[in-house]
């Protein structure tokens, strides 16, 4: 059980909490009033994922919104990516998707998007923030109250043709892919069915595709949570296997002998066949591998470094105009051409397409990637030491190049580690890569051994 | 006045106008109070009036209530009769009307219901008001959240139990006109109309949620607007009038008069009495004294209690439900046992329909059938300091007469009677002074000098 402030965490990028006597009602509720008031009386898209506290948070965000003078499109069960790219279509001044994302089945959130469909800017998250705590909302007289209507057809529907435009869909379709899925009962289960086998055509062998019902692993997909997709692969001999999370924005692809691809090189195929479309800028966060920077540069493309979270990624893409970027361990592909959005739709139709073009397998085209290790991993540490414990490795490395604008990272010519607290748990994320196993395994080492020191 | 604060919170629920006091989280609040009151289980019944605020309210109370791991059946836009109807048909743990009944369009309210579809009784409205005020309610795990479903079959439903008590098809040779301010009852009478072949003419029965025709109240003045002058012409047998929810009704004559709201509680008794085991009438001190003279003649009793909704509840709590015959107040709210004492405008009509039937008279005959009694009723405003001793004094005063001091002060003489209290919504006093006759009560203006000399 995680501790009390935990279970609860309303900060600028929105409120998240175990639903029941930490994640209220009223309070899902006075956030939307304050969203409400924020964006301004108009139409507003909420929709949800599949956990069983959704239709209750609904209603109490469709209850603040209206009382906020708003009018509700409600969209019903759908993907994060699909909520956004609606709200953005569909002239509204904002959108909310009700959803934890990859956090476990007791939690949920709220996840607030602008009339164009993307997160809002710092700025603008920190002034929505205030105006939540000061309480002083808007307030629709009954001649102003506005009123819910539904569309669980065309968003679905224009997700689907806008990430379509972007492969030949011809090509893959005559491959007749035999794809194995694991939707984890999310809220891409239905979606991501329809997708495959109607609009690709593939020979679809899926598991967890229920969104009556809870998630059957950790929400999280991850090389660890996925046995059984993995199993799925093997005993439905399928060409390629794909994850999702409970929203529908993270993708992880299990190539056709049953391995689970890294995340950092899913977001590296996904990097090349973009650049290859068009070249341009690509932005990922620190902790992403440095196989981004290789097919960046063998497209003659720059890469660009944010802090880690997918608001801060999206930021720097509209800033400089990115063609593609994400976050690569949270299995994160924003192609801004479909949405400024994490979207695992975009990143299945990518892999397909290329694969369709190459005749490659997954692990062929894993293979010719340039080869990096990793090792991700985290340690607690005492309040207020954060400080210290960060001045003492950049002393430790003086060698080393350095990067303060997310925690601290060390960079060198073979290798890099990233060291940053974590936004909601006493407790420092470590990452390091090198182009050798023993390389890593020194880095990782020595920066675990100072940090315990 | 643009930043007045309009709410109320009470053992009757909570009030107020919307965006202006009774606010989304208010809401979400008092209907989480409601679903950690509740002891027993079962799902909680759902219903609203038209008004356009209704849907955000609707919103909240079904946030919390599946929050708390109820199951929550909404029957959407019905009158509170079907609410409290469907509670019991159900077997449901509860049920909220959300509508603010006669208050004007901007007010809206939540209003609770036991199993049963009964009211809360003072004891349990207080513990549901502690309950909301300690904000320590019981929301349920992940795992155990309540679902929401429709239950579209609701009217029907009622409209069967009313075909059962009342003959319908024999009630509809009556030409009936109604104006339904708007509200609900315009969704009961034309399902009436359809499936019992009834001939109510409706006015004002587009249901609407922001622009009622005129006030939903239903008091003389607003009879006389609209409804009453279209009886003649139309040629029609008697005229009702419903407030939004109704739960409320007045009524005219053929001849286009108003039926006094006073007779409205006799009339009823009168048919009622002979018909049932129940011999007790229970109404508040303001009503009339026809009341006692009608009951007296079938061999019954007037229970009189404090006046306001609230103390007629709890009355009709402390007898076996045999024993009463109906319970009502001078304002033509009326509860009847075969309708378990619900407010239930329809069902009153409906009781005059039968009575007329019976009797082979028009309604002006029957009214002017009984006693001549003259009613005056006044207010005034009064700083409340004063009326311990206006009482005390009046009391001296009047010691010939018959002294009941449980609600202000209520003294009665063989043929006259008086009644003064401050009022529980506004700060006046009331004052109700009736005799028996033509001619108006002189005591009336007496009594009117006595509280303005104070002021």
């Amino acid at each position: 059980m995680p501790q009390r402030e935990h279970l609860l965490k309303i900060g600028v990028s929105g409120v998240r909490g175990v639903v029941g006597e930490f994640l209220t009602p009223a309070l899902a509720c006075e956030f939307a009033q304050a969203f409400g008031t924020y964006v301004g009386r108009g139409r507003v898209v909420v929709g949800r994922d599949t956990r069983t506290s959704g239709p209750s948070l609904q209603h109490a965000v469709a209850c603040g919104l209206l009382s906020a003078g708003c009018e509700v499109i409600d969209v019903g069960v759908l993907p994060t990516p699909t909520i956004q790219m609606f709200a953005g279509q569909s002239r509204a001044k904002g959108g909310i998707a009700l959803t934890a994302s990859h956090n476990p089945p007791e939690y949920n959130a709220l996840k607030l998007f602008n009339g164009e469909g993307l997160f809002f800017n710092q700025y603008e998250r920190s002034e929505l923030i205030d105006l939540y705590h000061q309480s002083d909302f808007y307030q629709a007289s009954n001649a102003e109250m506005r009123k819910i209507s539904s569309d669980y057809v065309t968003p679905m529907q224009m997700h689907i043709d806008r990430v379509l435009k972007h492969v030949d869909v011809e090509r893959i379709r005559n491959r007749r892919f035999r794809i194995a899925l694991d939707g984890v009962n999310g809220a891409g289960s239905v979606m991501s069915c329809k997708f495959l086998r109607e609009h690709l055509k593939a020979d679809l062998h899926a598991i967890s595709v229920d969104p009556t019902k809870v998630f059957p692993r950790i929400a999280e997909p991850r090389p660890d949570t996925l046995g059984d997709l993995a199993a799925l692969v093997k005993s439905t001999h399928a060409d390629i296997g794909f994850a999702q999370d409970p929203d529908g924005d993270r993708l992880a692809v299990c190539d056709e002998n049953g391995i689970v691809l890294d995340n950092d090189d899913v977001l590296a195929l996904a990097v090349d066949r973009a650049l290859t479309l068009k070249p341009g800028n690509v932005v990922v966060n620190l902790t992403t591998s440095s196989v981004i920077d290789d097919i960046a540069a063998a497209h003659g493309c720059r890469v660009y470094r944010t802090p880690v979270g997918e608001a801060n990624v999206v930021e720097t893409m509209q800033a400089v105009g990115a063609v593609i970027g994400g976050e690569g361990s949270n299995g994160g592909i924003i192609f801004p051409a479909v949405h400024l959005c994490r979207d695992s739709y975009l990143g299945m139709a990518m892999l397909l397409d290329l694969m369709a073009e190459t005749g490659a397998t997954v692990s062929e085209l894993a293979g010719r990637l340039p080869r990096y290790y990793r090792r991700l991993g985290k340690v607690t540490f005492g309040h207020g030491m954060l400080g210290s414990l960060m001045q003492g490795l950049e002393e430790n490395f003086p060698d080393a190049a350095t990067d303060r604008s997310d925690g601290l990272k060390l960079i060198w010519p073979e290798g890099w580690i990233h060291v940053r607290a974590s936004n909601t748990e006493p407790l420092l994320r470590i990452a390091a890569e090198a182009k050798s196993q023993a390389k890593m395994a020194e880095l990782y080492g020595s920066v675990t051994k100072l940090l315990a020191g | 006045m643009k930043t007045e604060q309009i709410l109320r919170i009470s053992h009757v629920g909570l009030r107020g106008v919307v965006g202006k006091g009774l606010s989304a989280s208010r809401i979400i609040d008092f209907a989480s109070a409601f679903a950690t009151f509740l002891s027993n289980d079962g799902p909680v019944v759902l219903g609203r009036d038209p008004r356009a605020s209704g849907i955000m309210l609707r919103e909240g109370v079904v946030s919390a209530l599946m929050a708390c791991g109820r199951d929550v059946i909404d029957l959407g836009v019905v009158s509170t009769p079907v609410v409290q109807h469907a509670i019991q048909r159900l077997d449901a743990a509860g049920g909220i009307s959300i509508g603010a009944s006669h208050n004007t369009a901007e007010w809206n309210a939540l209003r609770f219901f036991g199993p049963r579809g009964t009211y809360l009784s003072t004891a349990e409205a207080g513990e549901l008001l502690d309950i909301y005020h300690l904000k320590k309610f019981s929301y349920s795990e992940w795992d155990h959240i309540g679902a929401l479903r429709y239950d579209d079959t609701a009217v029907d439903k009622y409209l069967d139990d009313l075909a059962r008590l009342y003959d319908l098809p024999a009630l509809s040779k009556f030409r009936v006109v109604v104006d339904c301010c708007n509200g609900t009852s315009s969704l009961l009478l034309r399902r009436m109309n359809e499936r019992f072949g009834c001939s109510f003419i409706l006015i004002n029965e587009k249901v609407e949620g922001v622009a009622f025709a005129h006030e939903p109240n239903t008091t003389a003045a607003t009879l006389a607007l609209q409804l009453a002058p279209l009886i003649k012409p139309l040629q029609a047998d008697a005229g009702f009038l419903f407030d939004v929810d109704s739960d409320r009704v007045a009524i005219a004559a053929e001849d286009g008069v108003p039926v006094s709201e006073e007779i409205v509680l006799p009339l009823l008794a009168d048919y009622l009495l002979p018909r049932g085991e129940g011999k007790l009438v229970i109404t508040n001190f303001s009503s009339t004294a026809l009341l006692d003279e009608v009951v007296a003649r079938h061999g019954g009793r007037v229970v009189r209690v404090p006046v306001g909704r609230q103390a007629a509840i709890d009355a009709l709590a402390g007898y076996r439900p045999e024993q009463i015959a109906l319970a009502g107040e001078g304002t033509g709210a009326v509860m009847m046992p075969q309708f378990r004492f619900v407010y239930d405008g329809i069902a009153s009509m409906l009781t005059v329909l039968s009575m007329m039937k019976e009797r082979g008279e028009k309604l002006s005959q029957i009214v002017a059938s009984y006693p001549k009694y003259t009613i005056l009723k006044g207010q005034l405003p009064l700083a409340s300091h004063h009326i311990p001793a206006l009482l005390a004094d009046l009391q001296k005063r009047f010691a010939d007469g018959r002294i009941n001091t449980s609600d202000g002060l209520r003294v009665d003489w063989p043929d006259k009677w008086f009644h003064i209290r401050v009022s529980q919504t506004e700060p006046v006093v009331r004052v109700i002074c009736e005799q028996r006759g033509e001619n108006p009560p002189a005591l009336y203006e007496f009594l009117m000098d006595q509280v303005r000399s104070l002021g």
